[in-house]
């Protein structure tokens, strides 16, 4: 199945590499000739060493990254032809430096902004607050909080949003066991409603709980 | 036994903080041992670190109470948001790396070997000609380590290293850590990856609501 709206919905989209190269500025390919599907509502796990290539494959789907070659489109939409602010209709994305995303005064601020930007409004903050135990720290600034809550709190932000394809890079990393578990049921609760879960990770217990495929990639390039 | 970092009652409030992030702190920390600092985020194991290596107060702002008698001549300290050790300055992997020592006055020959031998341990010798702000962040992790490393630091003060490392590059990353404390440094490391941390450290803390909760074998503490 694929939807073709323009997302914050929740429904999931086919997402697909085809073909793609990519090198930064002018420097070697990193990634060479990867083609992959994930389709509409699947849990997806990118695995492999450090350096492999899995974050720079999933900024191509942001069109935070442009290929050199080949093709990269969520649904129907052909990320070439849009900007990543467009993007983040379909795309939530929750970035491996959770820091790079946060920047309003307060927790509430700053998982409220995205849903805002997107027209829908703010009536499913305060739950997502709730279902990752932040709302008794929502009014407190972000860089207050220790680094493991303020992942928790930038992965907040993007859930709110509602997106149909949601990308996460060690979402896990520095957390507790009981942290581990509210990312674990948050993210099993968007798949089992149809978003498309594309999650890079070393950490291979997380990875068996939430995925229903493991995808290597070594050396830029994922073995057909 | 000589002692690098001694707390007696220390607490520490930050700049605007309600109360303590750490309190009734009393314990000391000697050359050659590796502390392994455990606790639920918020626990005040970052604070800890941030106390032990003198970056706290000096840089952080805020109020220390009590008593803290430090030894430390050159700390190397690794945050939990590597990204925001870079230097900025630097286009070059090997130049991030001895930039540390660099700002010592040590020969030229001295802070590249240093930088190379770091480089190498990290197995990040390949990326030494890379920007920084191209490298994944496995890879960053792995050189800001490594450009703690080239310090020679007599504490090395790490805040879950190894959050962002491949399986391998984790394994080997707490591999160095006896290496390191051979050298007569301590060593203090900080995470949740308590059965790595358990297999090199000589000894372990575990923090609740800034307090020392229990202290003693990594074994017992760490279980």
């Amino acid at each position: 199945m694929s939807a073709n709206g323009g997302g914050g919905g929740g429904a999931g989209f086919d997402v697909r590499w085809e073909r793609v190269r990519f090198g930064y500025g002018s420097g070697p390919d990193v990634l060479h000739d990867v083609s992959l599907e994930v389709r509409a509502g699947e849990s997806v796990a990118l695995v492999g060493r450090n350096g492999a290539g899995k974050t720079t494959l999933t900024r191509l789907l942001m069109g935070l990254a442009r290929p050199r070659a080949g093709r990269v489109s969520v649904g129907d939409w052909d990320v070439a032809t849009k900007r990543p602010d467009e993007m983040a209709r379909r795309v939530g994305y929750v970035f491996q430096h959770a820091d790079q995303q946060l920047f309003a005064r307060t927790i509430r601020e700053d998982v409220a902004f995205g849903p805002r930007r997107l027209g829908l409004g703010e009536g499913g903050v305060d739950e997502v607050l709730d279902e990752l135990e932040l709302a008794g720290v929502a009014d407190r600034h972000p860089y207050d909080v220790p680094a493991p809550l303020r992942k928790l709190v930038a992965l907040a932000g993007v859930l709110a949003m509602r997106p149909g394809v949601l990308v996460l890079d060690e979402p896990t990393a520095g957390f507790d066991r009981a942290r581990r578990d509210l990312v674990v049921a948050a993210l099993r609760q968007r798949a089992a409603g149809g978003v498309t879960l594309i999650a890079i990770s070393h950490d291979t217990a997380f990875v068996r709980e939430i995925a229903q495929r493991e995808v290597v990639v070594e050396a830029g390039r994922v073995p057909g | 036994m000589s002692v690098r970092v001694r707390f007696a009652g220390a607490a520490f409030t930050y700049a605007g903080g309600e109360r303590p992030a750490v309190c009734d702190l009393t314990v000391e920390l000697a050359p050659g041992e590796i502390m392994a600092l455990a606790g639920a985020p918020g626990a005040g194991t970052t604070t800890f670190l941030l106390l032990a290596a003198g970056f706290a107060p000096r840089l952080t702002g805020g109020v220390l109470t009590g008593d803290r008698t430090s030894a430390v001549t050159r700390p190397g300290i690794v945050f939990a948001t590597p990204w925001t050790q870079l230097t900025g300055l630097c286009h070059t992997v090997r130049a991030e790396v001895a930039f540390g020592p660099a700002q010592h006055g040590w020969a030229r020959e001295r802070v590249l070997a240093l930088a190379e031998d770091a480089m190498r341990r990290l197995g990040v010798g390949h990326l030494a000609d890379r920007d920084p702000a191209t490298l994944s962040g496995g890879e960053l992790q792995r050189v800001i380590v490594a450009s703690a490393l080239a310090l020679e630091p007599d504490l090395l003060a790490l805040d879950d290293p190894a959050a962002e490392l491949d399986p391998e590059g984790a394994d080997a990353l707490y591999a160095l850590l006896p290496a390191v404390a051979e050298t007569g440094a301590a060593v203090l490391v900080a995470t949740p990856d308590t059965a790595r941390a358990a297999r090199v450290a000589t000894r372990a803390l575990l923090l609740e609501d800034g307090r020392i909760a229990r202290d003693g074998r990594p074994a017992e503490v760490l279980a």
